[in-house]
């Protein structure tokens, strides 16, 4: 009973305030009760010290800071505003590179040339058969692959050429060089009528040009000229472009 | 926990000084004029408030930077949600209200931060809240001002090893002298539970000071 007493005393005291005055019968019963004098004394004495702590200050600024605060929010919120818009935008845009670099990409795939391996699984055309070239003689003396083109007409010269094609779709010309210097000149105008002019025919591309030139009275002379050839070119050592000519 | 925006999400019974409302100083005409557009009656109402707030917001974080920090925050909210404002309930209980969420919702993030305390090997646990061993210094001092002083700190070291739950209502009691009905009200809680946590806050707080009794 006492403790249920003392339990109701301590309830009533806590919830007063500071200086308030409590009932006559919480009086009496700290009068009688040293454990609840005790706890209100200390509880008294606790209330004043965390009553003591008092009001801290803001800082003199704190206007100031405020304002700058809801500004720079208010700023915030008008771009919040906009930023739904301007997201559309960018991912319209975003969109629009996006099938722009698509279209680029297909393009390119279209235009691709065909690997190595597609055209081999490619099916093979039907080719129209090739005609046949009659085989140039071959001179044997050297035992050499060199042609004999000195007796050779025009019609050969184009099978030469014709035989120097790799493929009829090969676009890229072949280049091939020829040396007939060593051949033997062919002697012309031997049988020939007095005071009739020589005409022979010169090939000045495949060999070298000797002319033997009889008076009939024993006198021969031999005049040659080598080989022509057009389209090389010379490297010139040292860079002197005035170096002396060599014998050509 | 969310923080408080709208005065619609307190549930406030209507003040009953509906006198108050009347005049043209009181914090309502200064909110209504707020609304309006006055900038001079919200930074009047600031004047007011801002070392109420600030203050009761470091008592409940023990940190004055941060507490500086939420307070302003508390004062946007109250400016942006002036529209939504009703005249009918105590501006002073709405404007703490905000405080005492924002402050708690510190307390939280600080807990989950899980900050390792430099005197944590002084630290022992009571109740899931860390408290701090700050044994009073024997020798005798020398001027009665350093004694207040060093209880003052002393008490306001205990304050913060409450519990958040003890913590507000014992603030809003003890230190700012708020009524039952109005602590209640900040807490949204029933006066019983307050006078109850507040009771047993002090029991906490006298066991810590048993030193300075």
């Amino acid at each position: 009973m006492r403790k249920n007493n003392c339990e109701l005393i301590r309830r009533e005291l806590d919830e007063l305030m500071l200086g308030e005055a409590h009932s006559s019968a919480a009086t009496h019963h700290l009068r009688e009760c040293a454990s609840c004098r005790e706890f209100h004394e200390q509880t008294t004495k606790l209330r004043h010290i965390v009553g003591s702590l008092g009001t801290v200050e803001a800082p003199a600024d704190f206007d100031f800071r405020l304002r700058a605060r809801l500004a720079s929010q208010a700023s915030s919120s008008v771009s919040s505003i906009y930023w739904p818009f301007a997201r559309r935008g960018l991912a319209l845009a975003a969109m629009v590179l996006l099938f722009a670099t698509g279209a680029v990409v297909l393009r390119n795939i279209l235009d691709k040339p065909a690997s190595v391996n597609e055209v081999a699984q490619q099916p093979k055309v039907e080719q129209p058969p090739q005609k046949q070239v009659e085989e140039l003689p071959v001179a044997k003396e050297n035992g050499a692959r060199t042609a004999v083109i000195a007796n050779a007409g025009e019609n050969d010269t184009q099978s030469i050429r014709k035989l120097s094609r790799p493929r009829p779709d090969y676009k890229k010309r072949s280049v091939a060089a020829m040396d007939f210097s060593s051949e033997r000149a062919n002697v012309i105008g031997e049988a020939g009528p007095v005071g009739v002019p020589a005409a022979f025919p010169i090939d000045a591309s495949l060999q070298s040009f000797k002319v033997s030139l009889n008076d009939e009275r024993g006198n021969e002379k031999t005049i040659s000229v080598p080989t022509i050839s057009f389209g090389s070119q010379r490297i010139v050592q040292g860079g002197n472009q005035f170096a002396p000519k060599r014998d050509w | 926990m969310n923080t408080l925006t709208t005065i619609d999400e307190l549930g406030f019974a209507p003040a009953l000084e509906q006198d108050v409302l009347e005049d043209t100083t009181s914090d309502h005409a200064l909110l209504e004029a707020t609304r309006s557009g006055d900038q001079d009656a919200f930074a009047e109402l600031v004047s007011r408030y801002r070392n109420q707030i600030t203050s009761y917001i470091y008592r409940m974080t023990n940190d004055y930077d941060g507490a500086v920090d939420l307070a302003q925050e508390t004062f946007v909210r109250v400016y942006r949600a002036a529209d939504r404002y009703q005249r009918t309930y105590a501006f002073s209980t709405y404007i703490y209200r905000i405080a005492t969420n924002l402050a708690i919702s510190e307390l939280r993030k600080r807990k989950r931060r899980k900050l390792v305390s430099l005197t944590g090997f002084f630290q022992q646990t009571d109740g899931g809240e860390a408290q701090e061993l700050n044994p009073p210094d024997g020798r005798p001092l020398q001027d009665l001002e350093l004694v207040d002083t060093e209880r003052r700190n002393a008490v306001q070291r205990a304050i913060g090893t409450l519990p958040e739950k003890y913590r507000a209502p014992l603030i809003l009691r003890d230190v700012d002298g708020r009524s039952y009905d109005e602590i209640a009200k900040i807490l949204e809680t029933s006066e019983g539970t307050v006078k109850s946590r507040i009771s047993r806050a002090r029991g906490f707080l006298r066991e810590k000071m048993r030193a300075y009794l």
